[in-house]
């Protein structure tokens, strides 16, 4: 399943870019839906340019998302120029000729109310609910304005058309629509006649953000298994075969051509991180190379060291009994050995506690051999390297600035040697001389 | 015509309970049998991305028929006939536009309703390299987003994803099992769309509790088993899911009533055209060449009037005004 996860990243991310771009651009819909919901809305609006411009604040209050600084000006200087042919024509011509330039209904209804309902905004936000319901009557409720008939409390009215925007839901007709082709997936048909599966919970919930894969993939896939689990537990209570059989072969939705692809990519990835692994662990090694190198070689040395240890005392041994008795040559012999065997580490150590020649080469030569190397590569010994090169902690910007870069930063500047003359002095004081 | 003619005794007729109407909407109490063909096609000038998620597509519905890429855009209404004469009373057709982009309508032929989606982050099978696999046409349980039954648009939607992603039940090529799902989720106001394969594996011991919690109660005696004897022979199976593909995300634009034509019910007003985006993008580049050149304008104006005064200044001085 890590696996999985980690895969499923890459593609995702590609996914996000179109809705990133999008989102950036989110305001213009909505003024376009303003251009467009305006034209029906035209004779209130031309009437009263004041009321329209707090329309368009209210509806930039609204939006659905805060965006970015550039589009909103955009949007603004928009819906200015918008508003400004708006005044002009209303100023420009008469209120009558107006209504008869619009659609029928509107025109009958305006006929009767424009007189009255012109100076007031309250009066007008109600004449144009009650133009809009007209509408719907004649127009066989066709084409609504979003929201209005849901909210059609007298209260709401200032706030509903605020909010409107010309866009088209027509629930009833999409309710009859739906009737009229729906499949019957009650309860009363058998689960394996649909295969349909509805989540209680809605799945944009359990997503944080829509930009974050990772979450999202995850949510879809939650939804997905919960469905998966219920859909099997129905399905095997109706008795309808769920799992394939292991021999049951058939043509498979991917090809195996597909699925060896996709295999030997999985390998490869492994391979390759196996092999980056390797690498990394190498260098490592490398790194410490060197110390490995010297441990060994005392290591040898030691180990030379205590045999040649062993050889001394054999000799000792035997240059002492060899006097006394020639017979007891070979059984001395043996307990030398015995004896070496048995006290070996401790006949070491203790040598090595007063003998100088334990650690190998004195301690000078020891400090010296670590300080300048003993042995090993000595070509790029001093050459700079990446390390090396980053590392500024020498440098001090007050030292720069005092002056004398020449000394070098670490050196303390107790004094100053005479600056040298210039040329004139110079050639006075050679001529002094 | 059907459409009109629906929307004008729809007025008559008052549509007060609609879950009434539906449960009456099977004929004689029975269900009615689920027969269901898909016309899948593409207009011309689309992408090898489109042509090869049609495959994918065409793949995955036994009881679909492919045919060659249609010729206009313009004239969809058309589309009615082919699938009349393919005997398909669905209809999945791919428009690309400007070559890049898809929109795809999904439609119920004889009358309707029609949606229209804009589709994008489209990824194939092919190219997501997921270990996925299932039978070819088998049926698939489909997986919707709690937010489908919110809407009437979107209970629309899902009505069509139902009637054209559910293999009906004894589709001529189906197979038998049912090892994939399919899952429609609602974010960000878009449908995404995923398939997953179903891998039943051995059930952790430990991990009894996170199976069967979300299962209703009234639906099965099997879990509630598994519940009692967690050792039960053959169910003692969990179900995890591997991804198949393709992946692709729609956006709603428009419901029409009718196929391919009619009054059109539903407008999402979240829907921008990718045309603009791009329009955008280049505006938003565009001004900042037109704010330079602006600036370059500004200074050699404000250059010419220096000039310009600079001269009438010194004509006062010059021998010419001097000596006139």
């Amino acid at each position: 399943m890590p696996r999985q996860s980690t895969r499923t990243k890459k593609p995702a991310t590609k996914a996000v870019e179109p809705e990133k771009v999008e989102k950036v651009v989110e305001e213009k819909p909505q003024k376009e839906q303003k251009k467009r919901g305006r034209k029906p809305k035209q004779p209130v609006a031309e009437a009263t340019p004041v009321e329209d411009k707090m329309e368009v604040e209210e509806e930039e209050e609204i939006q659905i998302k805060a965006d970015e600084q550039q589009p909103e000006q955009q949007e603004e200087a928009g819906s200015d120029s918008e508003e400004g042919s708006d005044e002009e024509e209303g100023d420009d011509i008469d209120l009558n000729a107006l209504d008869e330039s619009d659609s029928d209904s509107e025109f009958e209804r305006d006929l009767n109310e424009k007189q009255s309902a012109a100076g007031i905004q309250a009066n007008k936000y109600t004449k144009q609910k009650a133009e809009e319901s007209s509408d719907d009557e004649d127009d066989e409720d066709e084409i609504d304005i979003d929201e209005l008939d849901v909210e059609g409390e007298e209260g709401e009215e200032v706030k509903a058309i605020s909010k409107a925007r010309q866009t088209i839901n027509n629930k009833q007709g999409l309710l009859t629509a739906l009737k009229r082709f729906a499949l019957d997936t009650s309860d009363k048909v058998p689960f394996a006649f649909h295969q349909s599966i509805v989540a209680k919970k809605a799945t944009e919930e359990s997503i944080p953000s829509i930009d974050d894969d990772l979450a999202r993939e995850l949510a879809f896939m939650n939804q997905a298994l919960e469905a998966a689990r219920i859909g099997r537990a129905l399905l095997r209570k109706e008795g309808v075969p769920f799992t394939r059989p292991t021999d049951y072969f058939a043509e498979t939705l991917r090809s195996d051509e597909t699925m060896e692809k996709v295999k030997a990519k999985l390998i490869e990835e492994a391979t390759a991180k196996k092999a980056s692994a390797e690498a990394r662990k190498q260098r490592d090694l490398k790194k410490f190379g060197k110390q490995v190198q010297v441990a060994k070689q005392q290591e040898r040395a030691k180990q030379k060291r205590d045999t040649l240890e062993k050889i001394n005392l054999l000799k000792k041994k035997r240059k002492d009994g060899g006097g006394p008795t020639g017979a007891n040559e070979a059984e001395d012999l043996f307990d030398v050995a015995v004896d070496n065997e048995l006290k070996g580490a401790a006949g070491s150590k203790k040598r090595g506690r007063d003998g100088k020649e334990s650690g190998g080469p004195n301690a000078k030569r020891q400090r010296k051999d670590a300080k300048f190397g003993f042995g090993g590569k000595k070509k790029y010994l001093k050459s700079n390297d990446a390390l090396s090169s980053g590392d500024v902690s020498g440098f001090s910007a007050r030292k720069m600035k005092s002056g004398g870069g020449a000394g070098g930063p670490g050196k303390p500047k107790k004094f100053k040697p005479a600056p040298r003359p210039g040329k004139a002095r110079r050639k006075a004081s050679a001529g002094k001389r | 015509m059907a459409a009109v003619y629906k929307s004008l005794s729809k007025s008559a007729k008052k549509v007060e309970d609609h879950e009434e109407n539906e449960n009456n909407n099977a004929p004689n109490g029975g269900f009615r049998k689920n027969k269901q063909r898909v016309l899948i096609l593409s207009s011309r000038g689309v992408t090898y991305r489109h042509r090869h998620l049609l495959n994918d597509l065409a793949a995955m519905l036994p009881h679909g028929r492919k045919d060659v890429k249609f010729d206009s855009k313009s004239k969809l209404y058309q589309l009615n006939e082919l699938a009349e004469l393919y005997n398909c009373n669905n209809v999945m057709f791919f428009e690309a536009r400007k070559g890049k982009d898809l929109y795809m309508w999904f439609s119920k032929v004889p009358n309707g309703p029609t949606v229209k989606f804009h589709a994008q982050n489209l990824h194939t099978m092919e190219e997501l390299h997921f270990t996925g696999n299932c039978l070819k046409g088998s049926r698939p349980l489909l997986s919707f987003d709690g937010t489908f039954e919110s809407e009437p648009h979107y209970r629309v939607i899902k009505e069509v994803f139902l009637q054209m992603f559910g293999v009906p039940q004894g589709a001529r090529k189906s197979k038998p099992f049912i090892d994939h799902v399919m899952s429609f989720s609602i974010a960000d106001g878009k449908i995404w769309v995923r398939n997953y394969e179903i891998r039943e594996v051995e059930k952790v011991k430990g991990e009894k509790d996170s199976e069967g919690n979300d299962i209703p109660a009234a639906d099965d005696k099997s879990s509630k088993k598994r519940k009692g004897a967690p050792n039960a022979e053959l169910k003692d199976t969990d179900v995890s899911l591997v991804e198949i593909g393709p992946r692709f995300v729609l956006t709603p634009i428009v419901i029409q009533e009718g196929a391919f034509g009619g009054p059109i019910i539903y407008e999402n007003k979240r829907f921008i055209s990718p045309n603009q985006v791009r329009s955008e993008l280049r505006k938003a580049k565009a001004t900042r060449h037109n704010a330079r050149t602006e600036q370059v304008k500004e200074r050699l104006g404000k250059l010419e009037t220096i000039t310009a005064q600079a001269k009438k200044e010194k004509d006062l001085l010059d021998t010419k005004e001097l000596f006139a």
